[in-house]
Formats: structure tokens, sequence, C-alpha cells
């Protein structure tokens, strides 16, 4: 130890220029990597929660960006028309979500509702850590209690069997929920069109949509729901006359896209996103390593009369291979150390901002895909650490050490 | 007498892009304990890859190279190392001064190396005693650039016997040196002979100053 913390403070540091470089290159290297693993881990599970509606013969819909929605021209009735022509016609997963309501909870967040109907609920196919799953069967009138999902962050507040009275938004009244499961920690919804980007249910409560419901939801609800409806097994004449019956009926101009649309959009925007995202981190990779190389060459060079003279007095190749991969092992250390205390600030920073869609459980907050991507941090490490050191140890052998290199 | 070098070297090459050297062809050398060497010769005749070979240093030759009758070819690198830190000293020109450290700490350098207790009071107390015998209690606490260059070639001499070698091995040690300096590094060397029977093995272009070891071995470049 004696021997380690002399030749860090009196040789490694003493070349401040090469020690400075290959610390800021550690850590440019670190983040390139963390960042690239997250987006591609991220974008992974965004297209994995994705391919459950994205099968043969189901219809994504999705707002024309040509078009323009106001909300004042269009009549509640006209909606219901819609969804009734809907509910003769098709199979549809109706999913909404972003209506805040304030209801008292531990951690005084903000809650989010999601609604949805059977359709989607049975595609997303939830993890629950309590209870049991969602029933669509129960009868909507004022005095009904209605079976909900919630978040693992309202648990303790709302436990299973517990009930919540609440205004809903989506209703314009007051409504009796009963708490019928507890969601896994961390259990997220993607958004289809950033597949990285995702939403967190820790806050959120689920509700069970059905006709009757839907029956007394107001505009935006349903309006909403249009946006991002998924009709399932049909055909592309029967979405044409679905296209043109809610332009007709109110305005909308949407756009629906089958599997092989979706797989075409996947394939030019993410999939080709993610090669390069992945091919130009490996690029980067590859030029850090050979500009820490380089560093490490000019380090030797300069510290070969200090390393020949210890060579002389008893130092062993062994002993020095040891101490240059505990110096970076340290360096390592102290860039990881750095890249996790970002993570952690930044998903941290949710909670104390009290950012109800983005707030996980974890150490810090870090969650799969972080640690995920910090073990590839660790694994570029190591591989970028043994390439440096070796080339480094060969350097010093090739000289080779001898009384010559101090004449 | 003890014979603690048995060396014998068919040859020692050393490669470039454009050319291939052999030197040392040949060549046996045995010394015994206590013995005093000079290795005169011209540049390139393999002087200082010479003392390389005995120094533990360079283990790439073609030959046998026994050391206190034990063989060094497959020997523990660790083991070696462990050996030029506690049986060989290197005296070497004054410039082989880490600059970074203060000359006590140049001077102690081959403590970090040396193994549990041998870090002691007795270790405090040779280097107290050997400041003085070479008088350099006054430069202690400054850097290599602030020292003369006698200054430092005394330094780099305490170094070298710091660990009280059984031989030691000197290298143009006063090649850079005044006549008053030289004088007193070679009686420096002579004296740890004298004192604790050490073997000294000097590479040197001094003619006179090969004249006072025991033995003289010219090497000469091959034509």
């Amino acid at each position: 130890m004696k021997l380690f913390k002399f030749f860090v403070s009196k040789i490694f540091l003493r070349r401040i220029i090469p020690g400075i470089s290959i610390i800021l290159l550690i850590c440019l290297s670190n983040y390139i990597t963390f960042t690239a693993v997250r987006t591609v881990f991220s974008t992974y599970q965004g297209y994995q929660e994705i391919r459950g509606l994205n099968q043969d013969g189901n219809y994504i819909a999705n707002l024309d960006p040509n078009s323009t929605i106001d909300f004042g021209a269009i009549e509640l009735d006209k909606t219901t028309e819609v969804y009734n022509y809907l509910s003769s016609n098709f199979d549809y997963a109706f999913y909404v979500d972003g209506f805040m309501v304030s209801i008292p909870n531990r951690d005084d967040m903000e809650i989010s509702l999601c609604y949805m109907n059977k359709a989607h609920y049975d595609l997303t196919q939830f993890n629950l850590s309590q209870g049991t799953g969602l029933t669509f069967d129960y009868r909507f009138d004022g005095n009904s209690e209605i079976p909900v999902l919630i978040g693992k962050g309202l648990s303790k507040t709302y436990p299973v069997g517990s009930t919540i009275d609440l205004e809903d938004p989506a209703l314009g009244q007051e409504i009796t929920l009963r708490v019928q499961g507890v969601l896994e920690q961390n259990a997220y919804h993607s958004n289809y069109y950033t597949l990285n980007s995702k939403s967190y249910y820790n806050y959120s409560i689920i509700l069970p949509v059905n006709e009757e419901f839907l029956n007394h939801a107001n505009l935006d609800l349903r309006v909403n729901g249009l946006m991002d409806i998924v009709i399932l097994q049909t055909t592309n004449e029967k979405i044409s006359d679905l296209r043109a019956v809610i332009q007709n009926t109110l305005g909308l101009k949407l756009n629906f896209f089958g599997q092989q649309d979706n797989n075409e959009y996947f394939n030019e925007y993410y999939f080709h996103s993610l090669k390069i995202v992945a091919v130009t981190s490996v690029i980067l990779l590859l030029l850090i390593t050979c500009l820490s190389v380089w560093n490490a060459m000019v380090s030797i060079r300069l510290m070969l009369k200090d390393l020949t003279i210890n060579l002389l007095v008893g130092l062993s190749y062994s002993k020095l291979r040891k101490m240059f991969y505990s110096y970076f092992g340290i360096l390592f250390l102290i860039n990881l150390v750095i890249v996790f205390s970002i993570t952690a600030l930044n998903r941290y920073g949710c909670w104390l901002r009290k950012d109800t869609t983005f707030v996980t459980y974890g150490l810090f907050g870090l969650i799969g895909i972080d640690w995920l991507s910090l073990l590839a941090v660790v694994v570029t490490d190591i591989i970028i650490g043994v390439i440096v050191v070796e080339c480094m140890l060969w350097r010093i052998k090739k000289v080779p050490i001898s009384l010559g290199v101090l004449q | 007498m003890t014979k603690i070098i048995d060396l014998s070297i068919k040859e020692k090459i050393y490669r470039s892009k454009e050319s291939r050297i052999s030197i040392l062809n040949d060549f046996n050398l045995e010394v015994v304990a206590g013995e005093k060497i000079a290795i005169v010769g011209e540049s390139g005749a393999g002087k200082s890859s010479l003392l390389n070979i005995i120094g533990l240093l360079d283990r790439n030759y073609d030959g046998e190279y026994t050391l206190f009758g034990l063989p060094t070819n497959h020997s523990d690198a660790s083991k070696l190392a462990q050996w030029r830190n506690q049986k060989i000293g290197f005296v070497l020109q004054e410039s082989a001064l880490i600059n970074s450290l203060i000359i006590e700490d140049n001077i102690k350098l081959p403590f970090l190396y040396a193994g549990a207790g041998k870090k002691g009071q007795k270790e405090m107390k040779d280097f107290e005693s050997i400041v003085d015998a070479i008088e350099i209690r006054s430069i202690l606490k400054k850097k290599p650039l602030e020292c003369s260059g006698g200054e430092k070639a005394r330094a780099v001499f305490a170094r070298g016997i710091i660990m009280k070698p059984q031989i030691i091995l000197a290298d143009e040690p006063t090649a850079s040196l005044d006549v008053e300096n030289r004088e007193r590094i070679v009686a420096l060397l002579f004296r740890m002979n004298k004192e604790f029977n050490t073997t000294i093995i000097t590479v040197t272009h001094d003619l006179e100053m090969a004249n006072r070891h025991d033995r003289i071995i010219h090497l000469e470049r091959r034509k």
C-alpha cells in the first residue's frame, strides 16, 4: 500500500497533462458507453412492449400531422356515434393517460390516471405484486365502486381492498375506486413514437374502461382515446371505412398504421438510429482507447527514468503491473462513481421535483436499465484498462530497462 | 574464497530493423567475494550490457549465469528483483535520481521494496551513518535540481549502498565529476570494499581509475 501510494503521488500524478488527459478520456468513454447502452436497452424494452400491439391485422391510429383538432367544434354526441360504430364493427384497444388528480398519499404526489379497456389490458399483461387483476364487468352507476390497479407508491396509503374517493376528470363526477391489485414496482408504459421514453406507473391508478364508462366520459377522454386507438384483427378496407367515418363525423383526420407500416417505421427510424448509436459509440470507444494508449505511451516516456531507477532498487515487472492495474482501477472506480452519481441525481431529482410519471424505485431511484448500463461501463473500463496497462508494460519491456536509459 | 559470480555468455544480440549486433561473444567471468574488478573498452563493446546482465536487469542473452550459487536464467523475476534490492547496489552517474523526490527520499527508495522488518531502527541508523560519512546532510531536504553534480553523485552513491549490498555495480560513476568529487566517490567505493568485503565491479573509461582495481577486463568491439 505504501509503495502504491508512493507511485500514485510521486510518479503517476506528477505528469499532470497525461494524468488529467487519461481521467478525461475515461470519463468520456464511460459517458458514451452508459448513454448508448441505456438508449439501446430502453428502446428494446419499448419495442418489446409495442410488439404485443403491433400484430398482423392490427392498426394503430395516429393523428395526421397536417391535421389540427378543434375540440370546440366536436360534439359529444358525435363521439358517441363513432364509438358505437367502433363497438359494432371492431375489437379495439383503448388507452388514455395523463389525467392528473390530487388525492392524499404518503409522498404528496399528484396522481396520474390511466384509462384502458379490456382489450388493451389483455395485451399489456401487467405483473402484480399484490391482489388480483382488473375486472371490466362492473356496473357503472353513482354508487358502485370501480375496481382499479394502483402503483407501488400508493400501496401503503391504499392497500388492496381499500377505497379511493376522487373527482374523476374524465367523467367530471365523484367516483369511488376499490383497489383490486398493486402493480410491480417500476411498471411502465412506453411512448409509441419515442420508444426509449417511458412513463412509470408508480403513482398511477389504472381504471378499467367499459362501454358504460365510456358513455359517461367527457369529450377529452373520448377524443384522446381515438388518437392512439388500436384496431384489432381487421382489414385494410374496414380501416378505410373507419377513417372516413371519423373524418366525416368528427372532422379528425387519423392515419392507421398496420404491422408492415409500423415495422417499416421502426426499421427506418429506430433500428437505423440504434445502428448509428451503436456504431458511433463503438467507433468513439475505439478512438478513445487509441488515444488512451497514446497518452499512456507519452506517460511512459516521461516516467521511464523514474521507473528504471525503481526497477534498479527492487521493483519487479509483476509489482509494476499490479500498480498500473490498481491505479487504473481507482481511476475507473472514481469515474464510475461520477456516472452513478449523475444518474442517481437525475433519478432522485424526479422524487424531489415530485415528477409523478418519472419517479422510480431502487437505490437512489436507479432501475434495471441503469444497472445494466453501469455494468456495461465496468466491462468497457476493464477492456480499456487491460489494453492500456498491457501496452504500457509492453512499451516498458521493449526499451528494455537498463542502465543505458539513465545515461 | 567464495565464488559469487559465475557467468558464461555465448552471445548477446541487439537487433534493429537495419542491423544485428552481436556482443560479449564467448565471454566468461568468475568473481569471488570482495574482489574489485574494472571493465574497460571502447563504446559499443558491451560494458553496460554486461552490467545489466550481472545486475539481473537483462536475461535476454545466450548463456548461463549463476549468482550466489543460484542459476538466474530461469529464476522467478520477483526473486531477482528482491536480490537487486538487497544484494546488489547500483552506483550510477549523478543524473540517476528522481527529480520529483527530495534527496532523502531518493536515498531511502530501496527501503520501499525491502521486506517487512527491513525499515526499522537499524536501517535508520544505517541511513544516518551513511549520510554523515558521505557528508550530504545539508542537501537531504533539497530536490536533485537544487544540488551540484558532486552532491548528486554522492546521493546516488548513498542510495547504492543503503541496503549494504554484497555487490556494487558502478557504471561510470565519476564520468562527469571534477577531480575532487571523483576522488571522493572512488574513496567511498573502496572503503565499502575494505570495511564490508563488498565486491566492486566498475565500468569506466578512466584507465587511471581502472588500475586501482584488482583486475581489469578489456572488452573489445567485434569488427
